[in-house]
């Protein structure tokens, strides 16, 4: 189910002073689709979130889930989160201590006076789904961190809705778990056919989880993307920095080439992509990640993009070395390879691919 | 979510009316001449009041009273505190069973039992010292002010415990190690370090004993009396319960100061119970304090804790079962033991105005319970979830009754009620009842809620539940605990109330306490003891079978 929100806008009053926490905000999100606010806690993320679900009621705006307005601060309409159908899992779970396992998940058909016998098919159906057979009669307090996510999410499921909302809800999982609990709810998610709405301010989980990413910066949506186009191409200078370690160069656009640009940078020319369009002449930044700095044997006249540096600062860190290259006042972040045979102090060759590189409006 | 706001305000009603009516009355009724001239303003009462000759006695008397008592309990509880936390002292359970159970025993039984050990004509151990050292005179006499402040201090005790010992645990030991670290030795580290930075807590645990003892009602009339020692709340119960001539204006003329010496304290020890927070500073190392050895000490230490917590406990029971079981008091003895029989517990059983008050404040107790925990459930819930300007007001409307001495309270209602047609009736007991005791509900209930995160009942909104739906199903099961021991605490309280009941009983609406005490006033001891035993018996039982209940309900969810 497509959710529509417009001009919706919520305000904090907080020892006398006013914080923006959305600043009327305009969103579409498309039905059966994951998609995920991400962003800097205090962004609006989870207010946005709250205000979708009912628990929170904004200052101004519209709220639309599928063809129902559900909140409209000029129609004065708002329905309660009972009657607006959702499914929804909470950051702390917020699993019931005194029910057992199958009340906390038979509770949403019971709110709704479903049959008995279709009540005990859909839990035990539910708990299939998330891998808790033969979990009924556990009581809540008895389930390990895990074991209550999969609880929340089945209950969350188990009434059929046609959206699910996520708050955070790996972030009181341990770093393991965390990963695979990534992984299944990717599984569960697709599985699903179903609108998910998912917050977090984990970037690795955005990335990993969602069909579509909206980026939330002071109250406002800033980018909205697939997680390829956010993380390689991004438009703004701060989704570009939010979503990954980057190397930001600052400079000028000297030359269109189709989708490309030649960019008259501190350290040299460098061909870039420049999907924004940034005409001839004007300032701009080159945003490069450090998996994408790679050491080339060629030699600097040899081909675009390459360039001579020190190697000023290596790391050993197991998996990769991260290492800080100088070309003159600039200082690159990067990873280099384990098996690479350089020491601190070394002349080295390096080369950006123009179509891992991008430009950024500065 | 848009209902919340009519909710404070018919709560806001309700309390509001409950706490500040019999204020306002009173505040009306010092002003009057008479129930009949009611608003005819005057200030005759206050100029009767306050130039009677005896006032300035009864005020010094008062002063001591609060004053002495405030330091015996006071004193008692941090030795028994700093005994329990820092030393090495064996069978620690005993100041659990210290800091609870006297709570079972109403004051007025405490009071009776401590006349029946020590007035001077018979009491119980007098006569065995009389016998003893072939003495010819009683050598205590309980019907004195050191009498009064010795039974008062041990009655108020287990509060004093309770507000100082948390402190004391809390106490961040690195302050002390320091001092000794310096060159202190354990008294000096005591005096210089551990009592000034715990300084917040013996006042207000000072305070608060003041505030109980101007309210007390059962040791002024029971020992004070009868030695003709009047403190403020007798000399007001003097004014109203000499048959013909009751004087409900002087009354409340001379409960006007008696209030607002209250209301002043129970600020001061707010304000100081916020400020010893910043205070103490709790560790968040986690460290144990290290525990003083008493070697050679240990074994008496153990004595005076074991005896204070045996003339606490066990002392007041064993002498209203001794003294229930005789036709008249009398010295244990071979010839006591063979005359003792069941003849008052026989008298007490037959008589009427005894029956009729065990069913009145069984009534009260459970009924009166059961509605003034569900209006607490509602007060706290909205004290603590909704958290409004309203519900701010709420808030303090609430807690502002812990103030208020009953009697009191009584006059102000009295002025209320003979205005109604439910004047004389229980349910007029009731009101008051649950006016006055309401903190007692709300305290433990608002913590329980205090601990339910919002995401459980957030979550039973999206999933589809409306909010009486999630109240019933999530809320309350939660909150079990908390309202059984807010239902226990009132129900106990309202089962043995005194200084109310004594203004509003009237023929028809007697209750247990107020039978006790016209027994003592009559010296009928055998009686009034027997009823007492029947009265603590009740009490356990509805504590035993709310807690079997409680544990019952929680479980009941979990299981189904």
């Amino acid at each position: 189910m497509e959710i529509r929100i417009k001009g919706l806008t919520r305000n904090y009053y907080s020892e006398g002073k006013q914080i923006k926490a959305l600043d009327n905000v305009d969103l579409t999100i498309p039905a059966n689709k994951i998609f995920t606010l991400l962003g800097p806690s205090g962004c609006g993320k989870t207010t946005l979130l709250r205000c979708i679900v009912g628990l929170e009621t904004p200052d101004a705006g519209e709220i639309y889930i599928g063809d129902d307005l559900v909140w409209s601060s000029e129609k004065n309409i708002f329905v309660p989160p009972e009657n607006r159908g959702l499914g929804m899992v909470f950051q702390t779970y917020a699993i019931w201590p005194h029910m057992n396992v199958f009340d906390n998940v038979a509770y949403p058909l019971q709110t709704s006076k479903t049959p008995k016998d279709i009540i005990r098919q859909q839990v035990a159906k539910a708990l299939n789904f998330v891998q808790l057979d033969g979990f009924e009669s556990r009581p809540a307090t008895k389930l390990s961190g895990g074991q209550q996510q999969r609880v929340a999410l089945a209950r969350a499921l188990v009434a059929e809705p046609k959206v699910i909302l996520f708050d955070e809800p790996l972030s009181n999982l341990d770093a393991k778990l965390r990963e695979e609990t990534r992984k299944e709810l990717r599984s569960f998610l697709t599985e699903l056919k179903i609108t998910a709405i998912y917050v977090t301010h984990d970037r690795i989980e955005a990335l990993a989880l969602s069909d579509l990413i909206a980026v939330m910066r002071a109250g406002k949506i800033i980018e909205i993307g697939d997680p390829k186009k956010i993380y390689f191409n991004s438009d703004h200078k701060f989704v570009a920095d939010f979503i990954g370690r980057a190397n930001l160069i600052k400079g000028k656009v000297e030359k269109l080439e189709g989708e490309h640009a030649i960019f008259a940078s501190e350290i040299g020319s460098i061909l870039a992509l420049n999907s924004q369009r940034i005409p001839v002449g004007q300032d701009a930044m080159l945003c490069v990640r450090p998996e994408f700095i790679r050491l080339t044997s060629e030699h600097k006249d040899q081909g675009q993009n390459i360039f001579r540096g020190l190697m000023e600062t290596l790391i050993f860190i197991g998996e990769a070395y991260e290492g800080e290259i100088r070309i003159g006042d600039t200082l690159l972040t990067t990873t280099i390879e384990p098996t690479e045979n350089i020491v601190e102090g070394d002349d080295i060759s390096i080369a950006f691919d123009p179509d891992h590189c991008f430009l950024l409006s500065a | 979510m848009f209902k919340k706001p009519t909710l404070t305000t018919t709560l806001i009603i309700i309390v509001g009316f409950l706490t500040l009516c019999p204020v306002i009355m009173l505040l009306l009724g010092s002003f009057s001449q008479d129930f009949v001239s009611f608003g005819q303003f005057t200030t005759v009462k206050y100029v009767e009041a306050y130039t009677d000759p005896d006032f300035a006695d009864i005020l010094w008397n008062t002063v001591i009273f609060t004053g002495g008592s405030a330091l015996v309990a006071t004193l008692l509880a941090l030795f028994l505190a700093y005994v329990n936390t820092r030393t090495d002292l064996p069978f620690k359970f005993i100041f659990k069973v210290i800091a609870i159970v006297p709570m079972m025993i109403p004051h007025i039984l405490f009071s009776v039992s401590w006349v029946l050990l020590l007035n001077p004509s018979n009491g119980t151990l007098n006569r065995l010292f009389m016998d003893l050292f072939g003495l010819t005179d009683a050598l205590f006499d309980i019907y004195t002010l050191p009498g009064m402040i010795l039974v008062e201090g041990l009655l108020d005790l287990p509060i004093a415990y309770l507000i100082i010992a948390p402190a004391m645990s809390a106490f961040d030991v690195s302050l002390e190690e320091s001092s000794k670290v310096c060159g202190a030795s354990n008294l000096r580290t005591l005096m210089r370090v551990t009592l000034p930075v715990l300084r917040p807590a013996i006042l207000a645990s000072a305070i608060l004993v003041i505030v109980r003892s101007l309210a007390s009602f059962a040791v002024p009339s029971v020992i004070g009396m009868p030695g003709r020692i009047y403190v403020l709340s007798t000399h007001i119960y003097r004014n109203i319960a000499t048959g013909f001539a009751a004087d409900f204006g002087k009354a409340a003329a001379i409960g006007m100061s008696a209030l607002a010496a209250s209301i002043t304290l129970i600020y001061v020890y707010r304000y100081l119970t916020s400020e010893s927070g910043k205070f103490v500073t709790i560790s968040s190392r986690g460290f144990k304090p290290t525990l003083i050895k008493l070697k050679n000490a240990k074994y008496p230490m153990f004595l005076i804790v074991g005896f204070l917590s045996f003339i606490l406990i066990l002392l007041p029971v064993l002498v209203l079962f001794y003294t229930s079981m005789l036709p008249y008091s009398m010295v244990p003895s071979a010839k006591a033991f063979s005359m003792m029989s069941w003849d008052n517990w026989i008298e007490v059983l037959k008589d009427p105005i005894s029956l009729l008050s065990l069913k009145n404040s069984l009534f009260l107790g459970v009924v009166g319970a059961t509605i003034g925990t569900t209006l607490s459930i509602f007060v706290s819930y909205v004290i603590v979830k909704v958290r409004s300007t309203a519900s701010g007001i709420l808030e303090s409307l609430s807690f502002l009754s812990f103030s208020f001495p009953g009697i009191v309270i009584g006059v102000g209602f009295m002025w209320f009620f003979v205005r109604t047609p439910i004047y004389g009736t229980l349910t007029a007991l009731l009101i008051g009842y649950i006016a006055t005791y309401l903190p007692y509900g709300i305290r433990p209930i608002s913590s329980a809620f205090v601990q339910i995160h919002s995401h459980l009942e957030e979550s039973s909104r999206v999933c589809g539940a409306g909010p009486f739906y999630t109240m019933r199903r999530i809320v309350i099961p939660l909150l079990i605990p908390g309202i059984v021991s807010g239902w226990i605490l009132m129900a106990s309280m309202f089962l043995r109330e005194l200084t109310l009941s004594v203004v509003l009983s009237r023929p028809g609406t007697e209750v247990l306490a107020v039978q006790i005490l016209h027994f003592a006033e009559d010296g009928l001891w055998g009686p009034l003891s027997a009823l007492g035993i029947i009265m603590i018996f009740i009490s356990s039982a509805l504590v035993i079978l709310a807690a079997v209940l409680g544990s019952k309900l929680t479980k009941m969810e979990v299981v189904k």
